[in-house]
């Protein structure tokens, strides 16, 4: 027989390292002769999108064309350290050493314009800078910089974001942990079946508190990645170890969900600005996986009233615990 | 080009020209695009045939090209992602992938997609389960397949 049940997961997750722990970001942003732009931060984007953040967040401040920015990432040779891709950390710490980084360049480039528009109520939109009371007086932004480089001004600019917290009372666990957190849930719609104890999940529905989605479509994507991953850790994902060897060596043992497995995610933006985080937002990362497997966990009990304390939720387990269940 | 002992004469297609290459019997198809042919838009995952991302269009059909020997390949014709498209001229499947943001970290993506052409090309106007079906033997880690299907989906939208 197959019993249906539904079930909810939240979460909140500490923005980057915190407890003391040093976390910080920089980044560099460099105005060329011909109004183009570099880039410079050893942030590392492995799938997550940060490359593509970044550059929104630099083109939003200087007023220009998302694609005229060159971003050089990830190379000691050439790079400030930005510390690692991981504790959903990037856009909220190397997010801000961007924008500190285009604002202080910014301002430089306002000082020229002023000069040369003789205007204080300045814009920077769409590659121009113009006056918002007198919008005839206008130079394009590649004309700026060039000025700004004929002016021998600083046409680069580096940036550094601290998010580094004071850290607890070791004794009463209060005071100042993380600088931030995200928040999640979700909910699992599941039909298990009492025979086999196969978990079929019908549908999830996602909603992650990111502070300000910076790229919407970037967002649903950690979200509905994170979903698939978090299915993943419930029902199936297992290492086996014996003696201290590997039992699990390869994909074919380690099953992670393929496209056949996946249900329908529905994923939902929360946005409720942060203060300190660049535009408001905060990481999403692993708030989109981890409420996954508590909510399925609990459609389970909901469904069959038992109880899954070890991970996974697979056949054998799942079969195991039903079986148990009916000899009490 | 000159004898080299123990290796084989390998003729072949790739994306629409003739290939020549002295190939090792024990060489898979996938060493010689990726290490003699330079062809590294291929991927190279488990090597086993269990993730896809080395997915390859041989005849028509799909193969893990790690599973595949170069020698079988012999009078064959292949197509790899680098015949797909080029940067100016996106094949409608690179262009929807983009458009729905079906690529993270893309390792995946060569071999999704010659899944997707293979798929298309037997099949126009599939159903959400074939698409399942039809990509079904090329893990993804990032996206959970959401914007891959929809990128297939609505290709010809
Ligand atoms: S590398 Fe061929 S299937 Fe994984
Ligand atoms: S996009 Fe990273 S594995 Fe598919």
């Amino acid at each position: 027989m197959k019993k249906r049940g539904i079930g909810i997961g939240c979460m909140y997750y500490g923005m980057g390292y915190g407890f003391s722990r040093p976390d910080v970001s920089a980044a560099e942003v460099e105005i060329c002769e011909d109004g183009s732009i570099i880039v410079r931060s050893g942030e590392v984007d492995y799938g997550q999108g940060s490359d593509t953040i970044f550059c929104q967040m630099v083109a939003e401040e200087l007023g220009i064309r998302y694609d005229t920015i060159q971003l050089i990432t990830a190379d000691t040779f050439a790079t400030p350290n930005a510390g690692p891709t991981s504790a959903s950390r990037l856009t909220y710490v190397t997010g801000n050493a961007m924008v500190k980084a285009s604002r202080a360049i910014k301002k430089t480039l306002q000082s020229v314009a002023e000069e040369i528009l003789g205007e204080r109520d300045l814009l920077f939109l769409d590659e121009e800078i113009f006056s918002e009371s007198h919008p005839e007086r206008r130079i394009s932004f590649r004309q700026l910089a060039k000025e700004g480089h004929l002016r021998g001004l600083p046409m680069v600019e580096t940036a550094w974001h601290d998010i580094t917290t004071k850290d607890v009372n070791p004794e009463t666990g209060q005071g100042d942990a993380y600088s931030t957190y995200a928040y999640a849930a979700q909910l699992a719609e599941v039909a298990v079946d009492t025979e086999t104890g196969e978990v079929e999940v019908l549908r999830i529905v996602a909603a992650a508190d990111v502070g300000k989605a910076i790229n919407p479509s970037n967002v649903e994507g950690q979200i509905e990645g994170g979903v698939a991953m978090g299915l993943g850790y419930a029902l199936t994902e297992e290492i086996k170890e014996e003696g201290g060897y590997l039992k699990t060596r390869n994909l074919g043992e380690y099953m992670i969900p393929t496209s056949m497995d996946v249900p329908p995610i529905d994923p939902h933006i929360v946005e409720v600005p942060v203060s300190s985080g660049p535009y408001g937002a905060k990481g999403v990362g692993e708030p989109a996986l981890i409420p996954t497997a508590p909510a399925i966990l609990n459609a389970i009990a909901n469904a069959i009233g038992v109880r899954v304390t070890e991970l996974p939720a697979n056949l054998e387990n799942l079969h195991r615990l039903i079986r148990e269940k009916e000899r009490d | 080009m000159s004898k080299e002992p123990g290796k084989t004469l390998l003729k072949m297609k790739v994306n629409g020209k003739a290939v020549e290459v002295m190939v090792n019997p024990t060489w898979t198809l996938l060493r010689v695009l990726r290490e003699e042919l330079r062809l590294t838009g291929t991927k190279k995952g488990c090597e086993q045939g269990d993730c896809g991302v080395c997915t390859v269009i041989m005849d028509g059909r799909t193969v893990n090209a790690c599973l595949v020997l170069a020698l079988q390949t012999e009078s064959k014709e292949i197509e790899t992602i680098e015949g797909l498209g080029t940067a100016d001229q996106l094949h409608p499947l690179q262009k929807s992938f983009i458009k729905h943001g079906a690529v993270q970290c893309g390792f995946c993506t060569p071999g999704m997609l010659l899944s997707a052409k293979a798929l298309l090309e037997k099949n126009a106007d599939p159903t959400l389960e074939e698409i399942k079906r039809g990509i079904s033997g090329n893990l993804c880690r990032c996206t959970g397949f959401v914007k891959i299907i929809k990128a297939i989906q609505n290709v010809h939208r």
